[in-house]
Protein backbone atom coordinates (compact mmCIF):
# COMPACT_ATOMS: atom_id res chain seq x y z
CA UNK A 1 0.00 0.00 0.00
CA UNK A 2 1.21 3.15 -0.81
CA UNK A 3 1.72 6.25 1.44
CA UNK A 4 -0.95 8.64 2.66
CA UNK A 5 1.23 11.23 1.15
CA UNK A 6 2.80 9.64 -2.19
CA UNK A 7 -0.64 7.94 -2.61
CA UNK A 8 -1.97 11.54 -3.73
CA UNK A 9 1.33 13.45 -5.90
CA UNK A 10 1.27 13.27 -9.32
CA UNK A 11 4.96 12.69 -10.29
CA UNK A 12 6.02 14.71 -13.21
CA UNK A 13 9.42 12.56 -13.73
CA UNK A 14 6.97 9.37 -14.03
CA UNK A 15 4.80 11.24 -17.23
CA UNK A 16 7.96 12.31 -18.95
CA UNK A 17 9.13 8.73 -18.86
CA UNK A 18 6.37 7.55 -20.53
CA UNK A 19 5.10 10.03 -22.72
CA UNK A 20 8.65 12.66 -23.13
CA UNK A 21 7.72 13.05 -26.60
CA UNK A 22 4.23 14.82 -25.66
CA UNK A 23 3.43 14.84 -21.87
CA UNK A 24 0.08 16.78 -22.62
CA UNK A 25 -1.23 13.54 -23.94
CA UNK A 26 -1.01 11.81 -20.37
CA UNK A 27 -3.39 14.14 -19.14
CA UNK A 28 -5.85 14.49 -22.44
CA UNK A 29 -8.56 11.80 -20.85
CA UNK A 30 -8.57 12.38 -18.04
CA UNK A 31 -10.67 15.40 -15.98
CA UNK A 32 -8.71 18.09 -14.40
CA UNK A 33 -9.72 20.32 -11.73
CA UNK A 34 -8.69 23.60 -10.31
CA UNK A 35 -8.50 24.24 -6.60
CA UNK A 36 -10.06 27.59 -5.86
CA UNK A 37 -7.41 29.32 -3.35
CA UNK A 38 -8.82 32.05 -1.59
CA UNK A 39 -6.68 34.92 -3.08
CA UNK A 40 -7.56 34.17 -6.36
CA UNK A 41 -10.53 36.31 -5.48
CA UNK A 42 -7.98 39.14 -5.91
CA UNK A 43 -6.52 37.44 -8.89
CA UNK A 44 -8.95 35.79 -10.63
CA UNK A 45 -6.82 35.52 -13.89
CA UNK A 46 -4.97 32.85 -12.27
CA UNK A 47 -7.45 30.46 -12.33
CA UNK A 48 -9.16 31.78 -15.53
CA UNK A 49 -6.20 32.30 -17.52
CA UNK A 50 -5.30 28.20 -16.88
CA UNK A 51 -9.01 27.33 -17.17
CA UNK A 52 -9.06 28.68 -20.85
CA UNK A 53 -5.34 27.35 -21.60
CA UNK A 54 -6.06 24.29 -20.55
CA UNK A 55 -9.41 24.06 -22.68
CA UNK A 56 -7.95 25.52 -25.48
CA UNK A 57 -5.60 22.41 -25.45
CA UNK A 58 -8.59 20.00 -25.35
CA UNK A 59 -8.56 19.23 -21.94
CA UNK A 60 -11.45 18.93 -20.02
CA UNK A 61 -11.55 21.23 -16.99
CA UNK A 62 -13.69 21.32 -13.67
CA UNK A 63 -14.01 22.90 -10.70
CA UNK A 64 -15.16 21.87 -7.35
CA UNK A 65 -19.05 23.31 -5.76
CA UNK A 66 -17.70 20.94 -2.32
CA UNK A 67 -14.29 22.75 -1.95
CA UNK A 68 -13.49 25.13 1.11
CA UNK A 69 -10.47 26.66 1.94
CA UNK A 70 -6.98 25.01 2.75
CA UNK A 71 -7.46 26.43 6.26
CA UNK A 72 -3.20 26.79 6.26
CA UNK A 73 -3.75 29.95 7.77
CA UNK A 74 -6.18 28.67 10.76
CA UNK A 75 -3.72 25.39 11.31
CA UNK A 76 -0.16 28.06 11.00
CA UNK A 77 -1.91 30.20 13.83
CA UNK A 78 -2.85 27.25 16.17
CA UNK A 79 -6.32 28.08 15.59
CA UNK A 80 -7.22 24.30 14.60
CA UNK A 81 -5.90 20.73 15.59
CA UNK A 82 -3.47 18.48 13.28
CA UNK A 83 -7.06 16.54 13.25
CA UNK A 84 -9.32 19.44 12.33
CA UNK A 85 -6.69 20.01 9.58
CA UNK A 86 -6.39 17.20 8.08
CA UNK A 87 -9.72 16.33 7.80
CA UNK A 88 -11.00 20.20 6.09
CA UNK A 89 -7.91 19.13 3.58
CA UNK A 90 -9.16 14.99 3.42
CA UNK A 91 -13.01 16.38 3.02
CA UNK A 92 -11.56 18.53 0.02
CA UNK A 93 -9.42 15.22 -1.47
CA UNK A 94 -13.17 13.31 -0.90
CA UNK A 95 -14.81 15.90 -2.79
CA UNK A 96 -12.95 16.20 -5.71
CA UNK A 97 -11.52 12.83 -6.21
CA UNK A 98 -15.34 12.18 -7.01
CA UNK A 99 -15.40 14.25 -10.17
CA UNK A 100 -11.52 14.54 -11.44
CA UNK A 101 -8.42 12.43 -11.57
CA UNK A 102 -6.20 15.58 -11.87
CA UNK A 103 -5.80 18.32 -9.47
CA UNK A 104 -4.01 21.58 -10.51
CA UNK A 105 -2.87 24.10 -7.40
CA UNK A 106 -2.19 27.05 -8.48
CA UNK A 107 -1.21 28.50 -4.73
CA UNK A 108 1.98 27.58 -2.71
CA UNK A 109 -0.45 27.07 0.47
CA UNK A 110 -2.64 25.51 -0.81
CA UNK A 111 -0.80 22.92 -2.39
CA UNK A 112 0.71 22.46 0.70
CA UNK A 113 -2.16 22.25 3.12
CA UNK A 114 -3.38 19.34 0.90
CA UNK A 115 -0.05 17.24 1.09
CA UNK A 116 0.77 18.03 4.76
CA UNK A 117 -3.03 17.15 5.78
CA UNK A 118 -2.16 13.77 4.15
CA UNK A 119 1.15 13.80 6.15
CA UNK A 120 -0.72 14.36 9.12
CA UNK A 121 -2.58 10.94 9.07
CA UNK A 122 1.24 9.08 9.04
CA UNK A 123 0.43 9.81 12.97
CA UNK A 124 -1.81 7.00 14.41
CA UNK A 125 -3.63 9.21 16.81
CA UNK A 126 -4.50 12.13 14.39
CA UNK A 127 -5.23 9.50 11.89
CA UNK A 128 -8.04 7.47 14.39
CA UNK A 129 -9.33 11.49 15.47
CA UNK A 130 -9.51 12.55 11.54
CA UNK A 131 -11.71 9.60 11.13
CA UNK A 132 -13.68 10.55 14.48
CA UNK A 133 -14.37 13.72 12.47
CA UNK A 134 -15.15 13.05 9.26
CA UNK A 135 -17.57 10.45 10.75
CA UNK A 136 -19.84 12.96 11.62
CA UNK A 137 -20.75 13.55 8.22
CA UNK A 138 -20.49 10.03 7.31
CA UNK A 139 -17.16 10.41 5.55
CA UNK A 140 -13.86 8.39 5.66
CA UNK A 141 -10.28 9.07 5.22
CA UNK A 142 -9.21 8.39 1.43
CA UNK A 143 -6.55 5.63 1.70
CA UNK A 144 -5.70 5.57 -1.72
CA UNK A 145 -7.85 8.00 -4.05
CA UNK A 146 -7.70 7.94 -7.68
CA UNK A 147 -7.07 11.79 -7.48
CA UNK A 148 -3.23 12.74 -8.30
CA UNK A 149 -2.30 16.65 -6.76
CA UNK A 150 0.28 18.54 -9.29
CA UNK A 151 1.56 22.12 -8.25
CA UNK A 152 0.53 24.36 -11.29
CA UNK A 153 4.49 25.34 -11.92
CA UNK A 154 5.23 21.78 -11.92
CA UNK A 155 2.54 21.10 -14.41
CA UNK A 156 2.93 24.28 -16.74
CA UNK A 157 6.86 22.88 -16.93
CA UNK A 158 5.89 19.86 -18.09
CA UNK A 159 3.79 21.01 -20.77
CA UNK A 160 5.72 23.98 -21.44
CA UNK A 161 6.85 23.32 -25.25
CA UNK A 162 3.44 22.67 -26.43
CA UNK A 163 2.65 25.85 -24.38
CA UNK A 164 5.53 27.71 -26.45
CA UNK A 165 3.96 26.10 -29.88
CA UNK A 166 0.43 27.75 -28.88
CA UNK A 167 1.44 31.64 -27.98
CA UNK A 168 0.34 34.56 -30.05
CA UNK A 169 2.50 36.69 -28.26
CA UNK A 170 6.25 36.76 -26.90
CA UNK A 171 7.65 38.13 -23.84
CA UNK A 172 10.44 39.62 -26.14
CA UNK A 173 13.42 39.45 -24.47
CA UNK A 174 11.72 41.34 -21.42
CA UNK A 175 14.12 41.22 -18.21
CA UNK A 176 11.78 38.71 -15.91
CA UNK A 177 13.00 38.13 -12.05
CA UNK A 178 11.18 35.06 -10.09
CA UNK A 179 9.63 34.52 -6.86
CA UNK A 180 8.99 30.31 -5.99
CA UNK A 181 7.80 31.05 -2.83
CA UNK A 182 9.11 29.61 0.35
CA UNK A 183 6.03 26.89 0.42
CA UNK A 184 7.37 25.84 -3.22
CA UNK A 185 11.14 25.89 -2.62
CA UNK A 186 11.11 24.85 0.51
CA UNK A 187 8.41 21.95 0.32
CA UNK A 188 10.05 18.25 0.58
CA UNK A 189 6.92 16.13 0.51
CA UNK A 190 6.49 16.12 -3.21
CA UNK A 191 10.31 15.52 -3.90
CA UNK A 192 11.36 12.02 -4.21
CA UNK A 193 14.53 12.30 -2.51
CA UNK A 194 16.53 14.87 -0.41
CA UNK A 195 18.90 15.68 -3.64
CA UNK A 196 15.33 17.17 -5.51
CA UNK A 197 14.15 18.96 -1.89
CA UNK A 198 17.77 20.68 -1.71
CA UNK A 199 18.98 21.27 -5.40
CA UNK A 200 18.11 25.25 -6.53
CA UNK A 201 14.67 25.47 -8.50
CA UNK A 202 14.76 26.72 -11.92
CA UNK A 203 11.58 25.47 -13.26
CA UNK A 204 9.92 29.29 -13.37
CA UNK A 205 13.11 30.34 -15.44
CA UNK A 206 12.83 27.12 -17.72
CA UNK A 207 9.38 28.59 -18.06
CA UNK A 208 10.44 32.42 -19.03
CA UNK A 209 12.84 31.33 -21.58
CA UNK A 210 10.07 29.47 -23.60
CA UNK A 211 7.81 32.45 -23.27
CA UNK A 212 10.62 34.86 -25.20
CA UNK A 213 12.11 36.21 -22.14
CA UNK A 214 14.79 36.84 -19.90
CA UNK A 215 15.05 35.11 -16.77
CA UNK A 216 17.82 37.60 -14.62
CA UNK A 217 19.32 36.58 -11.26
CA UNK A 218 19.15 38.91 -7.85
CA UNK A 219 20.35 39.03 -4.67
CA UNK A 220 16.54 37.79 -2.55
CA UNK A 221 16.01 35.34 -5.57
CA UNK A 222 14.96 33.03 -2.44
CA UNK A 223 13.70 35.23 0.11
CA UNK A 224 9.91 35.36 1.60
CA UNK A 225 8.19 37.59 0.01
CA UNK A 226 6.91 38.99 3.66
CA UNK A 227 3.85 37.32 3.81
CA UNK A 228 5.30 34.84 6.41
CA UNK A 229 2.24 32.85 7.30
CA UNK A 230 0.80 35.35 8.03
CA UNK A 231 3.32 37.39 9.94
CA UNK A 232 2.01 40.16 7.24
CA UNK A 233 -1.46 40.41 9.38
CA UNK A 234 0.72 39.69 12.95
CA UNK A 235 3.43 42.17 12.70
CA UNK A 236 3.09 44.20 9.18
CA UNK A 237 5.46 46.93 9.34
CA UNK A 238 8.41 44.14 10.45
CA UNK A 239 7.40 41.87 7.75
CA UNK A 240 6.87 44.80 5.12
CA UNK A 241 10.70 45.11 5.34
CA UNK A 242 11.21 41.51 3.75
CA UNK A 243 8.86 42.81 1.10
CA UNK A 244 10.32 45.92 0.45
CA UNK A 245 14.37 44.06 0.77
CA UNK A 246 12.38 41.70 -2.23
CA UNK A 247 10.83 44.03 -4.54
CA UNK A 248 14.06 46.70 -4.18
CA UNK A 249 16.77 44.07 -5.03
CA UNK A 250 14.84 42.58 -8.06
CA UNK A 251 14.45 46.46 -9.02
CA UNK A 252 18.33 47.08 -8.81
CA UNK A 253 19.09 44.85 -11.49
CA UNK A 254 16.69 46.45 -13.80
CA UNK A 255 14.17 43.56 -14.01
CA UNK A 256 11.29 44.45 -15.96
CA UNK A 257 9.02 42.50 -14.22
CA UNK A 258 8.65 39.99 -11.05
CA UNK A 259 6.88 36.42 -11.99
CA UNK A 260 5.40 34.13 -9.46
CA UNK A 261 3.51 30.82 -9.15
CA UNK A 262 1.47 32.17 -5.94
CA UNK A 263 -1.56 34.06 -5.71
CA UNK A 264 -0.66 34.56 -1.63
CA UNK A 265 2.97 35.85 -2.96
CA UNK A 266 1.33 37.80 -4.99
CA UNK A 267 -0.91 39.52 -3.15
CA UNK A 268 1.93 40.42 -0.85
CA UNK A 269 4.32 41.42 -3.57
CA UNK A 270 2.03 43.52 -4.69
CA UNK A 271 -0.95 44.80 -2.35
CA UNK A 272 1.01 46.98 0.25
CA UNK A 273 3.00 49.12 -2.15
CA UNK A 274 1.49 52.37 -0.60
CA UNK A 275 1.70 51.25 2.63
CA UNK A 276 5.90 50.67 2.12
CA UNK A 277 6.21 53.74 0.51
CA UNK A 278 5.06 55.87 3.64
CA UNK A 279 7.33 52.91 5.55
CA UNK A 280 11.09 53.33 3.71
CA UNK A 281 10.35 56.19 1.62
CA UNK A 282 10.60 54.72 -1.74
CA UNK A 283 8.07 53.72 -4.17
CA UNK A 284 8.30 50.37 -5.77
CA UNK A 285 7.41 50.08 -9.43
CA UNK A 286 8.24 46.39 -10.87
CA UNK A 287 5.38 44.69 -11.71
CA UNK A 288 4.55 41.30 -9.83
CA UNK A 289 2.48 38.91 -11.78
CA UNK A 290 1.18 34.90 -11.67
CA UNK A 291 2.89 33.04 -14.04
CA UNK A 292 -0.93 31.77 -14.85
CA UNK A 293 -1.63 35.37 -15.97
CA UNK A 294 1.71 36.13 -18.31
CA UNK A 295 0.88 32.60 -20.26
CA UNK A 296 -2.64 34.20 -20.39
CA UNK A 297 -1.79 37.24 -22.01
CA UNK A 298 0.73 36.09 -24.05
CA UNK A 299 -1.88 33.09 -25.47
CA UNK A 300 -4.57 36.12 -26.34
CA UNK A 301 -6.44 35.83 -23.30
CA UNK A 302 -8.44 38.40 -21.27
CA UNK A 303 -6.60 38.43 -18.44
CA UNK A 304 -8.10 40.24 -14.97
CA UNK A 305 -8.22 44.08 -14.63
CA UNK A 306 -5.25 44.28 -11.71
CA UNK A 307 -3.18 42.14 -14.73
CA UNK A 308 -3.73 44.53 -17.26
CA UNK A 309 -3.14 47.69 -15.27
CA UNK A 310 0.60 45.89 -13.70
CA UNK A 311 0.85 44.84 -17.63
CA UNK A 312 -0.31 48.39 -18.50
CA UNK A 313 3.11 50.01 -19.68
CA UNK A 314 5.03 46.42 -21.09
CA UNK A 315 2.26 45.83 -23.13
CA UNK A 316 3.10 48.02 -25.95
CA UNK A 317 6.91 46.79 -25.76
CA UNK A 318 5.39 43.04 -26.01
CA UNK A 319 2.71 44.07 -28.68
CA UNK A 320 0.37 42.71 -26.73
CA UNK B 1 24.71 27.27 37.64
CA UNK B 2 25.47 23.70 36.61
CA UNK B 3 28.81 22.54 37.75
CA UNK B 4 31.21 19.84 35.90
CA UNK B 5 29.10 16.82 36.87
CA UNK B 6 25.54 18.59 36.56
CA UNK B 7 23.82 18.36 32.82
CA UNK B 8 22.19 21.69 32.09
CA UNK B 9 19.56 19.97 30.51
CA UNK B 10 15.88 19.20 31.80
CA UNK B 11 13.59 17.19 29.88
CA UNK B 12 10.68 17.51 31.87
CA UNK B 13 9.76 20.92 29.08
CA UNK B 14 10.97 18.84 26.08
CA UNK B 15 8.93 16.13 26.71
CA UNK B 16 6.50 17.90 26.64
CA UNK B 17 6.67 19.06 23.53
CA UNK B 18 7.26 15.53 22.08
CA UNK B 19 4.47 14.60 23.42
CA UNK B 20 2.47 16.90 21.29
CA UNK B 21 4.12 15.78 18.50
CA UNK B 22 6.09 12.86 18.63
CA UNK B 23 8.24 14.34 15.84
CA UNK B 24 9.34 16.69 17.87
CA UNK B 25 11.59 14.40 19.34
CA UNK B 26 14.34 14.81 16.17
CA UNK B 27 15.10 18.13 17.75
CA UNK B 28 17.63 16.44 19.81
CA UNK B 29 19.38 15.51 16.77
CA UNK B 30 20.29 19.35 16.19
CA UNK B 31 24.15 20.73 16.77
CA UNK B 32 23.84 24.41 17.55
CA UNK B 33 25.53 24.90 14.26
CA UNK B 34 23.61 27.94 13.55
CA UNK B 35 22.91 27.33 10.02
CA UNK B 36 19.28 27.86 10.28
CA UNK B 37 19.71 31.35 11.60
CA UNK B 38 21.85 32.80 8.83
CA UNK B 39 19.01 33.30 6.38
CA UNK B 40 16.00 33.13 8.58
CA UNK B 41 13.42 35.89 7.75
CA UNK B 42 12.30 36.25 11.19
CA UNK B 43 15.76 36.56 12.28
CA UNK B 44 16.22 39.83 10.24
CA UNK B 45 13.44 41.80 11.58
CA UNK B 46 13.31 40.30 15.30
CA UNK B 47 15.30 38.73 17.94
CA UNK B 48 14.09 34.95 17.06
CA UNK B 49 16.85 32.72 17.01
CA UNK B 50 15.62 29.04 16.32
CA UNK B 51 18.87 27.59 17.59
CA UNK B 52 18.65 30.00 20.78
CA UNK B 53 15.48 28.67 21.20
CA UNK B 54 15.75 25.20 20.79
CA UNK B 55 18.96 25.13 23.19
CA UNK B 56 16.14 26.97 25.65
CA UNK B 57 13.98 24.07 25.07
CA UNK B 58 16.66 21.73 26.02
CA UNK B 59 17.56 23.11 28.77
CA UNK B 60 14.01 23.73 30.45
CA UNK B 61 13.19 27.34 30.30
CA UNK B 62 9.55 27.63 29.82
CA UNK B 63 10.21 31.30 30.15
CA UNK B 64 10.26 31.13 25.87
CA UNK B 65 6.92 30.60 26.09
CA UNK B 66 5.95 34.10 27.35
CA UNK B 67 8.39 35.88 24.63
CA UNK B 68 7.13 37.60 21.43
CA UNK B 69 9.71 35.66 19.76
CA UNK B 70 8.28 32.59 19.15
CA UNK B 71 5.46 34.14 17.11
CA UNK B 72 7.78 35.45 14.34
CA UNK B 73 8.55 32.05 12.93
CA UNK B 74 7.65 32.38 9.51
CA UNK B 75 6.97 29.04 9.25
CA UNK B 76 8.65 29.21 5.58
CA UNK B 77 10.37 26.03 5.79
CA UNK B 78 14.20 27.22 5.09
CA UNK B 79 15.79 25.88 8.21
CA UNK B 80 14.61 22.39 7.57
CA UNK B 81 16.02 22.74 3.87
CA UNK B 82 19.27 23.80 5.10
CA UNK B 83 20.19 21.84 8.04
CA UNK B 84 22.78 19.38 8.16
CA UNK B 85 20.52 17.03 9.99
CA UNK B 86 17.69 14.84 8.55
CA UNK B 87 14.10 14.84 10.31
CA UNK B 88 14.29 18.35 12.11
CA UNK B 89 11.00 20.09 11.55
CA UNK B 90 11.67 23.57 12.82
CA UNK B 91 7.98 25.24 11.43
CA UNK B 92 6.20 22.27 13.47
CA UNK B 93 8.40 22.13 16.43
CA UNK B 94 7.35 26.42 16.77
CA UNK B 95 3.56 25.35 16.11
CA UNK B 96 3.91 22.97 19.51
CA UNK B 97 5.51 26.06 21.20
CA UNK B 98 2.73 28.32 20.90
CA UNK B 99 0.58 25.56 21.28
CA UNK B 100 2.54 25.48 25.04
CA UNK B 101 2.18 29.11 25.09
CA UNK B 102 -2.33 28.88 24.28
CA UNK B 103 -2.32 26.32 27.09
CA UNK B 104 -0.50 28.83 29.46
CA UNK B 105 -2.43 31.85 28.24
CA UNK B 106 0.29 33.70 26.73
CA UNK B 107 -0.75 34.10 23.27
CA UNK B 108 0.16 37.37 21.64
CA UNK B 109 -3.13 39.91 21.10
CA UNK B 110 -2.41 40.18 17.92
CA UNK B 111 -4.40 37.45 16.95
CA UNK B 112 -7.55 39.26 17.19
CA UNK B 113 -6.53 40.37 13.95
CA UNK B 114 -8.43 37.34 12.70
CA UNK B 115 -11.39 37.18 13.93
CA UNK B 116 -12.84 38.45 10.60
CA UNK B 117 -11.05 35.53 8.76
CA UNK B 118 -12.33 33.36 11.29
CA UNK B 119 -15.47 34.44 10.61
CA UNK B 120 -15.41 34.42 6.88
CA UNK B 121 -14.16 30.58 7.48
CA UNK B 122 -17.09 29.30 9.47
CA UNK B 123 -19.28 31.53 7.56
CA UNK B 124 -18.62 30.95 4.06
CA UNK B 125 -16.08 28.11 4.27
CA UNK B 126 -13.38 30.67 2.87
CA UNK B 127 -11.40 33.54 4.09
CA UNK B 128 -13.07 35.98 1.79
CA UNK B 129 -16.00 37.48 2.11
CA UNK B 130 -17.88 36.13 -1.02
CA UNK B 131 -18.46 32.35 -1.62
CA UNK B 132 -20.38 30.01 -3.85
CA UNK B 133 -20.20 26.98 -1.10
CA UNK B 134 -23.67 25.46 0.00
CA UNK B 135 -24.57 25.92 3.54
CA UNK B 136 -24.86 22.29 4.06
CA UNK B 137 -21.02 22.32 2.96
CA UNK B 138 -20.16 25.26 5.66
CA UNK B 139 -22.02 23.06 8.06
CA UNK B 140 -19.31 20.90 7.65
CA UNK B 141 -16.49 22.56 8.31
CA UNK B 142 -18.31 24.10 11.56
CA UNK B 143 -18.38 20.47 12.40
CA UNK B 144 -15.17 19.98 12.04
CA UNK B 145 -13.72 22.87 13.74
CA UNK B 146 -15.66 21.76 17.01
CA UNK B 147 -14.21 22.85 20.42
CA UNK B 148 -11.09 24.78 17.86
CA UNK B 149 -9.84 28.08 19.18
CA UNK B 150 -11.00 29.23 15.65
CA UNK B 151 -14.35 29.03 17.49
CA UNK B 152 -13.08 31.63 20.14
CA UNK B 153 -12.34 34.02 17.73
CA UNK B 154 -15.95 33.08 15.79
CA UNK B 155 -17.41 34.16 19.10
CA UNK B 156 -15.37 37.29 19.46
CA UNK B 157 -16.68 38.49 15.89
CA UNK B 158 -20.34 38.64 17.30
CA UNK B 159 -19.74 40.52 20.20
CA UNK B 160 -18.85 44.53 19.26
CA UNK B 161 -15.35 44.69 21.49
CA UNK B 162 -13.81 47.20 19.09
CA UNK B 163 -11.60 44.65 17.11
CA UNK B 164 -10.42 44.44 13.75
Amino acid sequence: MKDYVDSVVLDPDEILKQYGDNPLEFFKDKTICLFKACLEYYYPGVRNCLKLMLEDFGLNVVTSPEQSCCSGTFFQRNLITRSQFAAINERNIAAIDKIADILIVSCNGCNNSLLRGRKFLRTKEVREKTAIILKKFNQKISINPNLKIIHVLDFLHLIREHIGDHLKYSLNGLKCTVHYGCHYSNLKLDKKNDISFIAPKHKLEDLIETLGGTPIEYQERDSCCGWGASQNVIHREKSLQITFNKLKSAEMVKSDILITNCPTCLYTLNKFRDEMKDLFGEALTIPAVHINEVIGLLMGYECDKYCQLTFGSLLEELKV
Amino acid sequence: MATKNESKYNWNFFNRIVKDVEENWNIIQCISCGKCVGDCPASKISDFNIRKIVERVLTGDETILREEDIWYCFLCNKCSRICPKEGINIPLFILSLRNEAFKKGYAIPQLTRYINMCKNFLENGTVMKESDLKQERIKEIDKICEFARIQYLYKASKKDIGME
